[in-house]
């Protein structure tokens, strides 16, 4: 599902220039948990977002689901991107729109049709046990609430890769926990997972392959 | 999709408030100006094929021609060429002309010692003669006959009238273009505000696969629906313009600029009025500048 090799990644130039990323290989195959850690400022966000394709990368090849995105034309990003799930560790929701409206929003850009379109919010809604909140704004959520809207809204288009950045960063340890245990469940429905996170208290929870990134160098990969 | 990118529209067309409104009142105001001197234009140009078709060219003659001449000159004058009709106009004639245009005076005309009007031969030119060239051609023509004194007419107040016409057209083009290129702005401007309120859902449709058509879309079609919205508010006051003028005008037409009633703009008209509308609308749109990350 996802093959890094060589991959490094430098911002600026010059004197001003920072290496946010050093030669960075390894491997996902379909249907695998990853956890990705470090603390941070290690690389953890860079490198997801080298994933889908928010930034090239200053050398190396990327694969991801099939596509080459390192070679990607800006007119293939979509493409890569309707693939990919994507939470963040705030939840980006629109603020103007119901729990359902944002979930349904993905649905809606890509052109679903009409009538599959209430049936797939409500059931990503049900999975993530958020369906009473269907009809909630935003502001009137809890962070955990939020987030698994959030979790809804990147599942909604039921993606081949849910890549996770830091979701459980702003929630207490319940919180995180529910979470936890909702992106476990998406995994075990075939979904391949890269979670990553700076809480060193989670990866033991999670007994899954870990990535550890220090410094921009991925300095461990086990389990 | 489609139904998305409409409700996305109108949703920013909402969110632009006031700005909007004023885009819409702008575009109004060029189109307006436009269509108001499309208006005037088209009258004026059918005014100025009717001054067309009454040009009329008067060979003067140095004598009265025997009547068994007459014959032979005006067999002479039609053949130079661009000659549609031919009226002569003896001596006498031309007095009892010039008695009934004096009226009430034409007892003067009585105390002349002897009539000291030429006779004369009117020419009604064809009508592809019938340009300020084509009848200066014809006078050249027609004063090389050894029959003749002096010729005189043309058209050259109906060049007067065109050249005005013409005047008239580019300072409404001109006019029209700076309303034009200012509502644009104002459509550029309160579609960029809308996207710099919208930019969070703009960064989502980006990161969940959305193409770069679907993410612009809506801004194409909220600008057409301000140009289109503008352009019926123009033509209304337009429409309304006209009910209220032409009847205090169209007494004063025929005696001026010989115009016996003035016309609307067609049906094919207003919608291309319509239309212009909406490109200036979309043209906004489309030149908002604004991304979102990712």
């Amino acid at each position: 599902m996802i093959r890094l090799q060589h991959v490094s990644m430098v911002f600026g130039a010059g004197p001003s220039q920072v290496a946010a990323l050093t030669d960075i290989s390894f491997h996902v195959a379909k249907g695998e948990f990853v956890v990705l850690t470090g603390p941070s400022g290690a690389g953890k966000t860079t490198l997801l977002r080298l994933l889908y394709r928010a930034e090239s990368p200053s050398e190396g090849d990327i694969d991801v689901a099939g596509f080459d995105v390192s070679a990607l034309r800006r007119s293939e990003i979509p493409r890569l991107r309707r693939s990919i799930g994507i939470v963040f560790q705030d939840a980006k929701l629109l603020a103007g729109r119901t729990v359902f409206e944002n979930v349904a929003f993905v649905l809606r850009v890509l052109g679903t049709p009409r009538r599959e379109i209430t049936p797939k919010a409500f059931a990503a809604l049900k999975a993530v046990g958020l369906s009473a909140r269907a009809q909630a704004f935003p502001h009137q959520l809890s962070q955990g609430e939020a987030q698994r809207a959030s979790l809804a809204r990147a599942i909604v288009k039921s993606p081949g890769l849910l890549l996770a950045d830091e979701p459980t960063g702003n929630l207490d340890e319940e919180m995180a926990g529910e979470i936890l245990g909702l992106v476990k469940d998406i995994w075990s429905r075939g979904t391949t997972v890269v979670f990553a996170t700076h809480q060193a208290r989670l990866v033991p929870h999670l007994r899954r392959r870990t990535l550890r990134l220090e410094g921009g160098r991925l300095v461990k990969d086990e389990g | 999709m489609l139904s998305f990118i409409v409700n996305e529209a109108m949703r920013d067309l909402r969110r632009a408030g006031r700005i909007g409104l004023a885009a819409i009142l702008l575009i109004a105001l060029s189109l307006t100006a436009l269509g108001g001197f499309w208006l005037l234009s088209l009258n004026l140009g059918r005014a100025i094929d009717q001054w067309g078709d009454r040009v009329r060219v008067i060979v003067y003659l140095k004598d009265e021609p025997p009547a068994a001449k007459l014959e032979d000159l005006m067999q002479r004058i039609e053949a130079v060429g661009g000659v549609q009709r031919l009226r002569y106009v003896s001596k006498t004639d031309a007095l009892r002309e010039l008695k009934r245009s004096l009226g009430s005076q034409a007892d003067v005309a009585d105390q002349l010692p002897r009539n000291p009007l030429p006779a004369s031969v009117e020419v009604t030119p064809d009508a592809a003669v019938a340009t300020p060239e084509g009848t200066r051609a014809l006078v050249g023509r027609l004063s090389t006959l050894p029959e003749v004194e002096e010729v005189q007419g043309g058209s050259q107040w109906v060049e007067g009238l065109a050249q005005f016409r013409l005047l008239f057209q580019g300072v409404g083009l001109v006019i029209g273009a700076v309303l034009a290129v200012a509502a644009i702005l104002t459509v550029t401007t309160a579609t960029t505000l809308v996207l710099h309120l919208r930019r969070d859902e703009m960064e989502i449709m980006r990161l969940v696969g959305a193409t770069e058509h679907v993410i612009r879309a809506p801004r194409l079609v909220q600008g057409m629906a301000q140009g289109l919205v503008a352009a019926i508010v123009a033509l209304a006051t337009l429409e309304v313009a006209y009910a209220l003028a032409v009847p205090r005008l169209e007494p004063l037409l025929p005696v001026t600029i010989g115009l016996e009633r003035v016309t609307f703009l067609s049906p094919v008209q207003a919608l291309a009025l319509i239309a212009t509308g909406a490109l200036l609308g979309a043209l906004g749109g489309l030149l908002a500048r604004g991304r979102a990350a990712a």
